[in-house]
């Protein structure tokens, strides 16, 4: 194995000499015989070379998206890094480091998380925003939670058409405090939120919070969202919104939202498979001793100097324990620098020119799409930005989707519950997306396999 | 060691950029998005050129300790050397350029990681269910409380069983996990540092679902009373929950399985050397025995013949604790350290982190008192209660070693140890590096008052004020504007 574990064994035995000890099993002689182990068969050490080897070989089973003619999207986004911001990540100084404890020797980070929080109030348009929380799901989770602390009431709306793996993250954050989460029906026309619906369910008078989302679950813009709170009233309003949409859209905080969070890895963070995500945060200011999460705060130092350090840690499980606002310890620091970085390198021009970009090919795409028989491209009228839904009309998405990876096009994800495979016919929609690696050329490309694709399959029933 | 750290009057990013060029222009017209939809004035935000974004943050980063430059003797935290090949290889096209949604046949190589990775952690933990999905420890926490929430549930008994007991050491995520999760909590005494066997029978009732329980405890100590303890727990019909944050003191010497654990979290950021990233993220692991594996989350990965799948046909399930399959990057490098230890290694780990803390406690102790037993495991406890009669506090101590180059030790935990000093130094450290910090901490416990209370003087800034920061909350650009017009 690499040398990892430093000293000799000779140093070893000098240290356990001076440690009083004669040998070292006596180092465990406080575990009991009952319950000490055998072998644990995990096999032999590699060493370095042998290891990048080992891994290298097994990732060459992977066929990354880069290889491919992209159209995956939703809330992780494929996007491009500049090289300028994994240089930072490097930095060593900054992902080899603790949670900021000791203000003192961890300026650094706490400056940088203080200019992430600064950037989320930016673009959400809210008074605070916590350090980062783990991704945009668990942070709507926790957006719930503050909610049911300053409101009364027994239940939680949320859009029907919210991705599956977010309601039923939210599911998991209801069920300790034993609240309800209903949904709210959409158009089927143009996918916007029932309005209607969403002032019935409000007048029953036991709703605690109201979720909706910007781009929503199918990726288009509802403009209902701009006169949701009048509608609600006092019902506090959480907003899940993209942050690149929010560099050319209004802020929810104008449109009157307490809570925005959101899903933060598209600034400056590969997918990964799906994780390290970045959980965004922000409220208004009178709902902050009941949030979550680490908060970095301006101070002074001893010489009257600017400072950094985390502040409101009375709300924190280190110290109210089973009264705390969360159980958060770790978060995504790393993330969070990570946006930071991305967006000033990137610059605010540079991110509304990119959201425009990217809507531009996601339009193209949707006409490229939409004569093709067999699919609804759009399925909703609604406005939409770098993605929307479509619909396979002929066969179903999974196949469909099949069909175009075979031929170098990922085109999109289902939307329906893998939990509940019965697809009936009518749920066979796909969230599709514009990515910086699609041209002109690529959309060709999935107009092309989409039409094979579907040549292919008989007649929808 | 003569330590300085950079001290730069680095300003905010904001300020970086003449005023003018901060709000700018009007924001790009998009077809079909309504007027009063589009955002009136652009993001304010600095435009600048890509040198000046690396400068400022590559001197941020100087204002910023980290394990390549200092030693972290932080109990509990286990910070520990974080490969470098790793960073390499989880940066990577085959790892990096994956999405979530991806189909599962282009994605081989990354659902063999994680069923290795899997298979390992169930041979090492002793519990052969395992999920990758929580993001960190204190979500694992709340995950393994929901699963056992939802067995009770499932058996009837939910009504009944409302409580989670815990030790008085139990770190601050436990019980804010069980009340997050809808039991109420109750704290078990401690003797000599350990559970108090008869008052944890006497608590346990059938109103308990689980008993939480870290081991090695917070104080350092193998609670070796720990079958006992299981027979208690489950006599009552109750969980036991290992909270898995002090595993690397046990490696290779028992696990949770054999231990009597039904189950488990673990936090990959301390025991497999991913690094924490200045509060994160991590990467958490749930293990769990056969009766409470088909609550874990979904999907879980699975192997038939040479391929694998990620199966979401699990009744049972809690569901989604997090988008995706779990912090994938982090698993990797988790699987890379398990690579490059193997059996051997992983027993070696165990047997040198707990050599350091013997050796260290012993040196130690000559300066201040430790409370409880002699033989610790991978951490010790300093009790700096006899530095108040000279004035000098725990926190001040805590100081004076920044000024040392070494970053404090967990301070003021657990709390049945007055003026608590937690100290962990992982097998990653040499000896020489543990030398270096007994000299480093002689000097200053035996240093004056008036030099502890000025500490730190060696870091970016001196003293931080965080009662000014709590009293008058500046949390963001917004709230700065008095404080940079006053500078």
């Amino acid at each position: 194995m690499p040398r990892w574990i430093p000293d000799d064994p000779a140093t070893e035995s000098a240290l356990l000499a001076e440690a009083g000890l004669a040998e070292s099993d006596q180092l465990f002689s406080d575990i009991p015989r009952k319950v000490r182990l055998g072998r644990m068969g995990v096999g032999p050490a590699h060493d370095e070379l042998d290891l990048v080897r080992t891994v290298d070989k097994i990732l060459s089973r992977n066929r990354p998206y880069t290889g491919f003619a992209t159209f995956l999207g939703g809330r992780i986004a494929p996007r491009f890094v500049p090289a300028a911001v994994d240089a930072i990540l490097l930095r060593s100084e900054f992902y080899t480091s603790y949670t900021p404890y000791q203000p003192e020797a961890s300026q650094g980070m706490l400056q940088a998380l203080f200019e992430f929080q600064s950037l989320w109030v930016e673009l959400s348009g809210m008074d605070v925003a916590n350090a980062s929380l783990y991704d945009g799901a668990t942070a709507a989770g926790e957006a719930m939670l503050l909610a049911r602390r300053i409101h009364e009431g027994k239940r939680f709306l949320v859009p029907a058409s919210l991705p599956w793996e977010e309601k039923s993250v939210l599911a998991n954050y209801a069920m300790g405090t034993g609240v309800r989460i209903d949904e709210i029906r959409f158009d089927p026309k143009t996918g916007r939120l029932d309005l209607e619906h969403l002032k019935a369910e409000v007048a029953r008078g036991d709703v605690f919070g109201v979720l909706a989302d910007v781009p929503n679950g199918f990726g288009h813009v509802d403009e209902g969202l701009l006169d949701m709170k009048s509608l609600i009233g006092a019902v506090p309003y959480v907003v899940v919104a993209d942050p690149l949409a929010l560099s050319v859209l209004s802020p929810p905080g104008d449109w009157g939202a307490d809570v925005v969070v959101g899903e933060g890895q598209g600034f400056g963070a590969s997918p990964s498979f799906g994780g390290p995500l970045l959980g965004l945060f922000a409220c208004r200011r009178d709902h902050l001793r009941f949030s979550p999460g680490r908060i970095v705060g301006a101070t002074k130092d001893a010489e009257g100097r600017p400072a950094f350090t985390l502040t409101l840690q009375t709300r924190e499980q280190h110290i109210r324990r089973s009264r705390a606002t969360s159980n958060i310890c770790t978060n995504q620091s790393l993330l969070a620098l990570a946006f930071v970085v991305y967006a000033s390198t990137v610059g605010p021009r540079g991110l509304a020119d990119l959201e425009r970009s990217l809507s531009e090919r996601a339009r193209t795409l949707a006409n490229a799409l939409s004569g093709i028989d067999g699919l609804r491209a759009p399925r909703f009228d609604a406005p939409y930005l770098h993605e929307f839904t479509l619909e396979v009309t002929r066969g179903t998405a999974t196949g469909f989707l099949d069909r175009l990876r075979r031929r170098k096009v990922l085109g999109g994800h289902p939307l329906a519950d893998p939990r509940t495979p019965a697809a009936s016919p009518g749920n066979e929609l796909v969230l599709t997306a514009a990515t910086e690696f699609v041209g002109d050329k690529e959309i060709a490309k999935y107009a092309k396999a989409a039409r094979t694709a579907l040549a292919h399959v008989p007649g929808a029933a | 060691m003569t330590f300085r750290q950079a001290r730069y009057d680095e300003p905010p990013i904001w300020e970086l950029s003449r005023p003018a060029e901060l709000t700018t222009g009007a924001v790009p017209e998009i077809p079909g998005i309504p007027q009063r939809f589009r955002r009136a004035r652009a993001v304010e935000w600095p435009e600048l050129s890509e040198l000046e974004v690396v400068r400022h943050y590559t001197r941020l980063s100087q204002m910023n300790f980290g394990i390549d430059t200092n030693a972290y003797p932080l109990g509990s935290c286990t910070m520990k050397y974080n490969p470098k090949v790793s960073e390499q290889l989880a940066r990577r096209d085959g790892a990096a350029a994956l999405h979530p949604y991806q189909p599962v046949e282009t994605v081989q190589g990354a659902l063999e990681i994680l069923w290795r990775l899997e298979n390992a952690l169930g041979k090492i933990t002793g519990l052969p269910e395992i999920s990758l999905q929580p993001a960190a420890g204190a979500h694992g926490e709340y995950a393994a409380l929901l699963m056992i929430r939802a067995y009770f549930r499932d058996r009837g008994e939910l009504e009944k069983r409302t409580e989670v007991l815990l030790p008085d050491t139990a770190h601050g995520t436990n019980p804010a996990s069980a009340q997050m999760a809808g039991f109420t909590t109750r704290e078990i005494p401690s003797v000599n540092g350990c559970v108090d066997l008869a008052a944890l029978r006497a608590a346990l009732s059938e109103k308990t679902a689980a008993f939480m329980l870290t081991n090695p405890n917070t104080a350092g100590l193998f609670e070796s009373e720990i079958t006992e303890l299981a027979e208690a727990v489950h006599g009552a019909g109750a969980m036991l929950y290992y909270d898995g944050a002090n595993l690397n003191a046990i490696l290779g010497v028992t696990n949770p399985g054999r231990m009597g654990f039904d189950v488990a979290h673990l936090n990959l950021h301390k025991t497999f050397a991913t690094p924490h990233g200045g509060g994160g993220p991590g990467a958490g692991v749930l293990a769990a025995t056969e009766t409470l594996g088909p609550y874990l989350p979904v999907p879980r990965v699975v192997k038939r013949g040479r391929s694998y799948r990620l199966d979401y046909e699990r009744p049972h399930s809690i569901g989604k604790i997090k988008t995706g399959y779990g912090n994938f990057g982090l698993d990797l490098r988790a699987y890379v350290f398990l690579l490059a230890h193997g059996e051997e290694g992983l027993r070696h780990i165990s047997r040198r982190s707990v050599l350091n803390a013997n050796y260290l406690a012993k040196k130690l102790g000559k300066f201040l008192p430790r409370p409880f037993r002699e033989l610790v495991k991978h951490e010790f406890l300093l009790s700096g209660a006899p530095l108040k009669a000279k004035g000098v506090r725990t926190l001040d101590l805590a100081k004076r070693l920044l000024d040392e180059g070494y970053h404090a030790p967990t301070i003021y935990f657990p709390s049945l140890v007055d003026e608590a000093l937690m100290i962990e130094f992982p097998e990653t450290e040499s000896r020489r590096e543990l030398d270096g910090f007994a000299a480093a901490f002689e000097r200053a416990v035996t240093d004056t008052p008036e030099n502890l209370h000025a500490a730190p003087t060696a870091t970016s800034v001196r003293r931080v004020d965080e009662v000014l920061a709590a009293r008058e909350l500046r949390l963001s650009r917004k709230d700065l504007a008095p404080l940079s017009k006053s500078s």
